[in-house]
């Protein structure tokens, strides 16, 4: 039997138009010429690696990270979660009428990499999960007097538990929700869900093994806003705020072990979700009909197949990148293989946040206008509600055309390769002394950089989901 | 791994660029979004199904979308984007004629039914 796969639509029934063939001609050519003058031009001595710390003022300082501000904070993040799960568990099963769905996938998983990249983590202090733990421990240390032992947390585990995290949330919404039978995406109760099971899990973790090494290293949201958060400008180093030099905490990112798993796990289940309806779309559709062939039920075939072409994703992407790094590892000179594997791995966040804007930039600015019109004067999307007048509004389809969504996603995924590429040269003056062997050791992550960046240029060619 | 194997594989790289981008400039050529539709196309519905599939409509913006819709069954057609709708009657047809004025992707649907009938292409 032959059978058309039911596409995921990320909750509004509109996609982007592929990119024309002449602006990816010219932006894959531009990407070229951009990186061989790269190499020819770069300096011979690290810039990124010191940070160029300035405090502000301590004032400042003292009124923004002051106990009650930092309650104040936590406290949105807690009640904004309430809302959301309150909204999906009691409101609409139509996924774009109701204010969950928009505000964990859209408002919060695309905003939050949006604004880390230019200011630091601002999820940090927002986080709703960090803030009641942080609650729990303070009230066990004032009751007990002491403060709570944890378990000692399993190096080598480092980021995983984020990495595997990351592609579960992604899966929840484009593979789980995209074959739930409703056309526009998962079902706002289900996301419900799966959002208090999450709250459960990680404040078990974090009373496991405390609240602050479970944000740094399992906890999905902190650790993979906390990534986009190391581009950005602004900081906070013994209890104070400050800036520093953009990118410079990239560079101490991917010290922790799985570091890498985390990024190349974004850059992955953004790829497959680009791909789906398109670059993969007809071997998605040979291997469903295998499956149902094969007696597999609709919806499990779809789910089945989906899961497996994202996990050969994620599995392609990381071949990509270790093929970069064992490349690295035969110029002579060079560090051992894992130090070069984990040491380059920040260098490839530009590169997710450039497919990320390339793939979501037109959802999000549509989908917040519904974000901040109907769905915050009808959060449950009954119709019964109108909070702030503004439940009748709509989204505006007119506010950006198919020729400025191009360019700004062919314009990030451009940004992004030169970025990534800065970095890379930039880390490798610091392993390599010799600079000739540093810039050797570079024809290697320009390769995988060119193939990335290319690739994400292909994906918006042929569908612009 | 000296230079010249590293300057050979950064060419093998570029070789492999120039070809897939051969191909899909090779390819698009014969996209149909080249083309647009012209008159009214009519949409069969037969058993809350679009007959013959999801109907493919391309204009470039500015032109005038007309299609008409004939079901067997009573539902109610969504065109998504441009938020028009309008009743159909089991056996019935509604009739849509507007300015392609939004440019993008998007679908019309059977709504209660969740049922995808139309993808409408407007070029810009």
């Amino acid at each position: 039997m032959s059978s058309i796969l039911p596409i995921a639509h990320a909750l509004i029934a509109r996609k982007d138009l592929p990119v024309p063939a002449w602006l990816f001609a010219w932006a894959a050519s531009i990407v070229l010429i951009v990186s061989f003058f790269a190499l020819s031009v770069g300096w011979r001595t690290p810039r990124f690696e010191k940070d160029r710390w300035r405090p502000l003022s301590a004032g400042l300082s003292r009124a923004l990270l002051s106990l009650p501000a930092q309650i104040l904070y936590g406290a949105v993040g807690v009640f904004l979660l309430g809302v959301a799960i309150y909204a999906g568990l009691r409101g609409t099963e139509a996924p774009d009428r109701n204010f969950a769905l928009t505000f964990l996938y859209v408002t919060t998983w695309l905003g939050f990499p949006l604004f880390s990249v230019f200011l630091g983590d601002v999820f940090r202090p927002f986080n709703p999960w960090r803030a009641a733990g942080r609650a729990v421990e303070g009230g066990f240390t004032a009751l007990a007097g002491q403060r709570p032992a944890h378990l000692r947390y399993p190096e080598k585990l480092g980021r995983w538990p984020a990495a595997i995290g990351l592609l579960a949330v992604v899966w929840l919404e484009i593979v789980y929700g995209a074959s739930g039978g409703v056309a526009v995406g998962l079902d706002p109760h289900a996301a419900a869900v799966a959002a208090v099971l999450y709250t459960g899990y990680t404040l078990v973790m974090m009373a496991l093994f405390g609240v602050e090494q479970w944000c740094r290293t399992g906890e999905v949201f902190s650790v993979y806003f906390g990534m986009f958060g190391t581009l950005g400008c602004f900081g906070t180093k013994d209890g104070r705020l400050g800036t520093r030099r953009p990118f410079s905490a990239a560079t101490k990112w991917a010290t922790v072990p799985g570091s890498a798993a985390v990024v190349i796990a974004s850059i992955a289940s953004t790829s497959f979700d680009g791909a789906q309806e398109g670059a993969f779309k007809s071997a998605l559709e040979s291997t469903f009909n295998h499956l149902v062939d094969a007696g597999v039920g609709l919806t499990s075939a779809l789910r089945l197949t989906d899961t497996i072409f994202m996990l050969l994703t994620f599995a392609g992407v990381a071949l990509v990148y270790l093929i970069g790094v064992r490349g690295m590892a035969g110029v002579p000179g060079a560090p051992s293989f894992k130090k070069l594997r984990d040491g380059f791995a920040h260098t490839l966040i530009p590169i997710a946040f450039a497919y990320l804007v390339a793939h979501y930039f037109s959802l999000f600015v549509f989908q917040e206008q519904a974000q901040f019109t109907y769905l915050l004067s009808d959060p449950l999307g009954t119709g019964t509600t109108d909070l702030f007048g503004t439940a009748s509004s709509g989204i505006d389809f007119r506010l950006l055309g198919a020729n400025a969504i191009w360019y700004v996603q062919v314009g990030a995924l451009v940004v992004g390769h030169v970025i990534g590429l800065t970095l890379a040269h930039d880390r490798a003056t610091a392993y390599w002394g010799d600079y000739r062997q540093a810039a050797r050791s570079q024809y290697w992550m320009l390769a995988v950089m060119v193939a990335f960046t290319c690739f994400g240029l292909y994906l918006l060619s042929v569908a612009n989901a | 791994m000296n230079s010249n194997t590293a300057r050979a594989l950064v060419g093998a790289g570029i070789v492999v660029v120039a070809v897939v981008l051969l191909i899909v400039l090779k390819s698009d050529n014969s996209d149909s979004s080249a083309t647009t539709t012209k008159g009214v196309t009519t949409i069969v519905i037969k058993n809350g199904e679009p007959v013959g599939g999801i109907a493919q409509l391309t204009y470039n913006k500015g032109e005038e979308v007309r299609f008409k819709v004939d079901s067997d069954v009573s539902d109610e057609v969504h065109m998504h984007g441009y938020d028009i709708m309008k009743d159909v009657k089991a056996g019935g047809s509604v009739s849509f004629d507007f300015p392609a004025t939004i440019e993008g992707v998007f679908e019309a649907e059977l709504e209660g039914r969740k049922e995808q009938i139309l993808e409408l292409t407007v070029n810009p």
